[in-house]
């Protein structure tokens, strides 16, 4: 079992009005970048707060690293950047950082040593200005969100818990949020983030798990997870004149069973016993003029849609991106 | 399962206490704590001293229409206690002529060459009653000056119509008493005055509420501030919310503590700062005393009231149980809120409980030992206030005290149980405020 950061068995919890949480089971390996992905509401942060010890859950088990996550100590090793995010206003930068790093059981003294590193890493301690001597509500947004993220880290934990860490970012930070991750996963840590951003999950997960509606769609890792939908899905491109011609053989749905247009291309799936060389033939024969007619792995998000779509997700519920 | 973790409450407790203490709002609270009790306490003092025995108290005119000559009596006793003013004026007047001078009088008054004028007649002649008219008839201590003097020389009139020698009359009435008071307790005679003990009561109970209304609302705020900024979550992924709870009230009391005796300490180094400054040297000490006297208090009564180590230990640990109780319901309250909007509908039943043990302060000081006054410092909410109020008027049972302890530590426990679980849950609810009914729901779902 120490082979793996997080395990989560059986795990359910319920409000009063509904479910949160129904009889989850996923399994994250150590080392690896892990994706928790669905629409909101899918109960992402319920399942991140239950690890984190920040809400009980009704019934299961939670392993961390090996061990009971209710054990003492077992979240100090923990880095958690929460969705809405926030520090206190009135104090100064390096006070905040010590006391949360303080609270994950580090030394005041080495606190101090690796707040300076950490800031000069982020631009917030240069030789004209050091942001740290400032109070947090003296910060912009995004400085505000640098020290959110060192405080994660600071103490330098084992397991990396993000959620939605990538909303509100600007392509800059965001790519640098990025970097970090692989950094981190380059370090040894285990890394998990939910987002519903699939874009980003497929380029940085080794693993993912999709919930929605509080359940489990699937999980594994994502080579896998695409293996398992793969050879399925075409990509396919004419050029603008030709697209009224193909359009009845994309409503065929004998042959087509899902046709997504992507503006440049179709990202189309075939429908069960159909055979792509069946609809190369067809497109051919209307004389189009064809770009591109490729055998893809479908996107994540083309997997996204059609599991959650089918467990009856309303419609516009995900993110594209 | 380890629910509070002891080196995390000091890392909590530490930010609480020193992010309230560096703060510029605390240094200005604990420098102006002093000069407000200086100011009620030395300013009046100071102010009596130099203006007070002279021009304004004696600057009145006796109308006497007795034909006794008693006004002329009265003018010269109030010169001899006033010396440094003339002595007031005296009109003689047959009586039919008495109400066209009141009429004049009153015009000087209204002109302000007058502060009042004392009626002397038929009546005062009578022993039934003498008048007092003028800007400061209604202040107690003036008037009673006055009168004191006319009562005294109406006996001294009287006594020499009886024959005696004004020598031997004025030998005999000119003495004024001192009053000074003993307790006498369950073993007998106590050191200490009732009016000392009175004023130090006073302000024990008032020190109390005052802290727990301002640290208590101060720890709503700190609560509320850490929910709607969203910090809280970041911090109860490290420390559970109990650890956090109470990390947060022994800082925040801590707090309170820490004023309260750098006020005590600030009051003192002003008072023997400012006295020689004020006064000069040799009138220092005098300024005690008649801070003390201006208010009709004897200095040794308030020095001697000084609480016994015992009993200040005893106060000391109502403030600690009554903080937790009150603090802790108070950030119950802030963990219920999402805006500013709610708190003070929200904080309203706390401050009730807070503020009606104020209220029965009054009737509690002029009758410690009425029923109410046992009630009142034997129910939790109200003991933390009431208690050390009645142990500084009078002696109590110790089964009493120790009942009263017993209740507010029963009712803190009950308080922080309950008000953890809402915490707990609170912390990360927002929207609109919770009913009743959701709250029960949160206490027992809470785990």
């Amino acid at each position: 079992m120490s082979d793996l950061a997080i395990s989560i068995r059986n795990v359910q919890k319920r409000y009063a009005e509904h479910t949160a949480v129904r009889d989850l089971s996923l399994s994250v390996p150590r080392g690896s970048v892990y994706g928790l992905l669905g629409p909101n509401g899918a109960g992402k942060t319920t399942t991140i707060r239950m690890i984190l010890n920040i809400i009980i859950p009704d019934s299961g088990t939670i392993m961390l690293l090996g061990q009971p996550h209710l054990n003492p100590g077992v979240t100090d090793r923990i880095g958690y950047l929460p969705e809405e995010r926030g520090l206190y206003k009135k104090m100064q930068v390096r006070r905040v950082l010590k006391f949360l790093a303080e609270l994950k059981g580090v030394d005041g003294k080495v606190a101090e040593q690796r707040i300076d590193g950490w800031l000069e890493r982020f631009d917030l301690k240069t030789a004209e200005k050091n942001w740290g001597l400032s109070k947090i509500d003296e910060l912009s947004r995004g400085m505000q969100q640098k020290v959110q993220f060192i405080a994660t880290l600071l103490h330098d934990p084992d397991l990396v818990i993000l959620d939605e860490p990538f909303s509100g970012l600007d392509p800059i930070n965001a790519q640098a949020l990025k970097d970090t991750i692989v950094h981190l996963k380059e370090l040894g840590k285990t890394v998990i983030f939910s987002t519903h951003l699939m874009d980003n999950a497929e380029r940085l997960c080794d693993s993912v798990c999709i919930i929605a509606k509080g359940e489990k769609v699937l999980d594994g890792p994502v080579a896998q997870v695409k293996a398992e939908h793969g050879s399925r899905v075409v990509a396919l491109s004419v050029n603008s004149e030709s697209r009224d011609a193909i359009s009845p053989i994309l409503a065929d749905r004998a042959l087509v069973s899902r046709a997504d247009d992507q503006n440049r291309f179709y990202e189309i799936e075939l429908a069960d016993g159909a055979d792509a060389q069946a609809l190369l033939r067809r497109v051919v024969d209307t004389g189009a003029s064809i770009q591109r007619f490729e055998l893809v792995q479908p996107s994540l998000h083309q997997i996204f849609l059609e599991k959650v779509g089918a467990t009856g997700v309303e419609e516009g519920m995900s993110g594209q991106g | 399962m380890a629910k509070v973790d002891f080196r995390k409450v000091g890392v909590v407790f530490r930010r609480e206490y020193l992010e309230r203490v560096r703060s510029k709002w605390f240094l200005i609270g604990t420098l102006l704590g002093p000069v407000f009790f200086g100011a009620v306490t030395v300013l009046p003092a100071y102010i009596s001293m130099k203006s007070r025995p002279g021009s304004e108290l004696t600057n009145v005119a006796i109308l006497d229409a007795t034909g006794s000559g008693l006004g002329k009596r009265v003018s010269a006793a109030l010169h001899k206690n006033y010396p440094a003013t003339p002595a007031p004026e005296v009109k003689v007047v047959e009586p039919p002529r008495q109400l066209a001078s009141e009429d004049s009088l009153v015009n000087a008054v209204v002109r302000k060459e007058l502060t009042g004028f004392i009626v002397l007649d038929s009546n005062t002649m009578a022993n039934k009653f003498v008048r007092y008219a003028g800007r400061n008839a209604s202040s107690l201590s003036d008037v009673q000056t006055l009168m004191s003097s006319v009562r005294q020389q109406v006996l001294a009139q009287r006594l020499e119509g009886e024959g005696l020698n004004p020598e031997r009359i004025a030998a005999l009435t000119g003495d004024k008493l001192d009053t000074k008071t003993e307790k006498i307790g369950n073993s007998g005679r106590e050191k200490g005055g009732g009016l000392g003990n009175v004023a130090f009561g006073y302000l024990v109970a008032f020190l109390l509420y005052m802290m727990i209304a301002l640290y208590g609302q101060n720890i709503l705020r700190g609560v509320m501030e850490e929910k709607t900024t969203r910090v809280a979550e970041v911090v109860v992924s490290s420390v559970t919310p109990d650890t956090l709870l109470a990390g947060k009230i022994l800082g925040v009391g801590l707090v309170a503590i820490t004023q309260v005796v750098s006020w005590v300490g600030l009051t003192i180094l002003m008072m023997l700062q400012l006295a020689p400054m004020l006064f000069g040297d040799k009138g220092a000490q005098q300024v005690g005393a008649s801070a003390a006297a201006s208010r009709g208090l004897p200095t040794e009564a308030i020095t001697s009231a000084l609480p016994t180590p015992g009993v200040a230990l005893t106060i000391l640990a109502f403030f600690v149980l009554g903080f937790i109780f009150y603090s802790s319901l108070f950030a119950a309250v802030g963990a219920m809120v999402s805006s500013q909007e709610d708190v003070q509908q929200a904080s309203m039943p706390v401050m009730l409980m807070l503020i009606s043990s104020v209220v029965f302060m009054g009737p509690i000081v002029t009758n410690p030992g009425s029923t109410i006054s046992r009630v009142m410092s034997l129910i939790p909410f109200s003991a933390p206030i009431i208690m050390p109020l009645r142990m500084a008027l009078v002696p109590l049972p110790w089964w009493e005290v120790a009942a009263s302890v017993g209740g507010v530590v029963i009712a803190a426990i009950g308080a922080t149980w309950v008000s953890a679980r809402i915490y707990r849950v609170g912390l990360l609810m927002y929207g609109k405020r919770p009913s009743f009914a959701e709250l029960a729901r949160w206490v027992k779902y809470a785990g």
